[in-house]
């Protein structure tokens, strides 16, 4: 390493500064001049998570938010070389180190996850999809699902209305299919029960439905497997129709 | 006609990109942290640009100038990028934008020391070995010294030949520092080794202060900018010239009147038909 002890504390210094407006007494700089590499810095972080995350910013105060901004960056080494993936950072930062505000409003952590992965999918790299046909039998041939998909569990319906209308007594068990339309790259989100995201996790494991939900059956007390079938399939031409279910899997 | 200049690319520019006819850049310059290891819409978007003009790179968070290792798992994917949409031009800004093992995502000025000199240079030498091709670095705008020993000439100079890489000019940052720690920018220029110019930035800025202007590359290039533009293009042999716009963006007729305008300048002392053009290789590349 060529870089002296001082030069190396220099470059700290600042870079310390500039995350924490903690300027050392050791920093040889114009005091006058420093500040806009704080104001700039900042600037881009609560830039980038502005545009990630319009929802929180709209239901919190400047304030309130102003503060998230702050504690984040000042305490957190952001770690993504890329900018627009540095939100998801955010997420992580306060879903393991909630402060305060996350108790006075307990769906907060899952409406940032929730723009979050609106984000995620819409950005994320082409997946391989397999080949598919129309023809085949709902119950009993594999359903080829759109592999640029997300469920996400959430504790409160941050999907379903406004962050303003959500009570603290609406707390339960949510779940969100999220998917990337595979003609305009748009993200689709679907509400869905914890049985439906079971389902789905099991057909895109490639079972066909039938033995999946004869399977289902076998833990579920009082349905009968006609039940099942009448009540699912509903929802796999629902799924069908928005292009989450693209047809059948190709037999190879 | 001869054309030299390129613009950077945004995504607010797509749909203006769709119809050339407002806006008519010979190239375009785009971010690889923007654009690498996408999918969907946006990739779509960026392999039809890749179809329709010749593209270049520069980067935003290789961070040279840091104090910490270099990033290589970032380094492999810039070069998978690279190599995945044949992009032969690839620059850095001399400066840091991750230290303490974080990042911070804007540009931080490097004390001008002899130490500095030496730990970069093997960085600039590292990367341009294990990308197989020689990078540009950016001299960047700086608001403050740092702890600084020399001149930031001397030091950009000594990095240039230390490390074997060319320069990135930017023109506009010259201006920039010249007017915030009052030097002389055309003295500035005279001194740098130009023939290790690979490439131009040009842009607009923002005084903040009486004595302070911030690179914002969020306002149009002022007369003195071109000026100083001009005087650099007439001691220079042809290379890619890149406006680029950031912020507060204008309509893109006027981004074109700007393109125009430095095509121009241009012209007046280049005589190469297109800096891309098949078989043109510039002599710094």
């Amino acid at each position: 390493m060529y870089l002296a002890k001082d030069t190396y504390q220099q470059q700290s210094d600042l870079a310390t500064y500039c995350r924490s407006g903690k300027l050392s007494d050791n920093l040889e700089v114009l005091p006058r001049r420093v500040k806009h590499y704080r104001r700039l810095v900042y600037n881009v972080v609560n830039d980038s998570l502005v545009s990630a995350f319009p929802l929180t910013v709209d239901f919190l105060s400047q304030k309130q938010w102003n503060t998230l901004v702050n504690d984040f960056f000042s305490r957190h080494k952001s770690q993504s070389a890329r900018v627009w993936e540095m939100p998801k950072e955010f997420c992580e930062f306060f879903s393991a180190s909630p402060t305060p505000l996350f108790s006075t409003y307990p769906f907060l952590t899952d409406l940032l996850w929730f723009e979050w992965f609106e984000i995620e999918i819409f950005m994320m790299e082409d997946q391989v999809f397999q080949r598919s046909t129309t023809d085949g039998d709902l119950l009993k041939d594999p359903l080829l699902i759109n592999p640029e998909h997300r469920i996400l569990p959430l504790s409160y319906p941050v999907h379903l209305k406004n962050a303003r209308k959500i009570n603290p007594d609406e707390k339960g068990a949510y779940y969100v299919l999220l998917f990337r339309e595979t003609g305009t790259g748009k993200v689709q989100f679907l509400d869905i029960s914890a049985y439906f995201s079971l389902l789905i996790d099991n057909l895109k494991k490639g079972y066909p439905l039938f033995p999946v939900l004869k399977e289902f059956q076998q833990h579920m007390d009082g349905s009968s497997l006609e039940q099942l079938i009448e009540n699912t399939l509903p929802f796999i031409n629902k799924l069908r129709e928005i292009g989450f279910v693209m047809g059948f899997k190709e037999n190879q | 006609m001869n054309s030299f200049v390129g613009i950077g690319y945004r995504k607010e520019f797509s749909d203006d990109f769709v119809n050339r006819e407002i806006i008519r850049p010979s190239f375009v310059e785009v971010a690889p942290e923007n654009w690498m290891g996408i999918g969907g819409y946006w990739r779509k978007v960026f392999e039809k640009i890749t179809e329709e003009f010749p593209v270049t790179s520069h980067g935003l968070s290789l961070s040279l100038g840091s104090p910490d290792d270099l990033d290589w798992s970032f380094l492999k994917k810039i070069k998978t990028f690279l190599r995945e949409f044949n992009i032969t031009i690839y620059s850095e800004h001399l400066s840091y934008s991750k230290c303490d093992n974080a990042h911070l995502y804007d540009l931080l000025p490097i004390p001008f020391r002899e130490d500095a000199i030496k730990h970069i240079s093997r960085r600039i030498r590292d990367v341009q070995d294990y990308l197989e091709m020689k990078i540009a670095i950016e001299n960047v705008s700086y608001y403050t010294p740092v702890a600084a020993e020399m001149s930031e000439s001397q030091f950009i100079a000594s990095i240039l030949e230390e490390s074997d890489c060319h320069l990135l000019l930017d023109v506009n940052n010259v201006y920039v520092n010249a007017f915030n720690h009052g030097y002389d920018a055309r003295d500035f220029i005279s001194s740098l080794p130009l023939d290790k110019v690979s490439y131009i930035h040009m842009a607009g800025h923002e005084q903040v202060e009486p004595d302070l202007i911030i690179d914002t590359h969020g306002q149009n290039i002022v007369y003195p900018v071109y000026e100083l533009f001009d005087f650099s293009v007439e001691r220079l042999h042809p290379v890619p010239v890149l406006l680029e716009r950031d912020f507060n963006l204008p309509a893109m007729f006027v981004l074109q009147q700007e393109i125009d305008k430095l095509n121009q300048i241009t012209q007046k002392h280049w005589n190469t038909t297109n800096v891309f053009s098949k078989g043109y290789i510039p002599t710094a590349i």
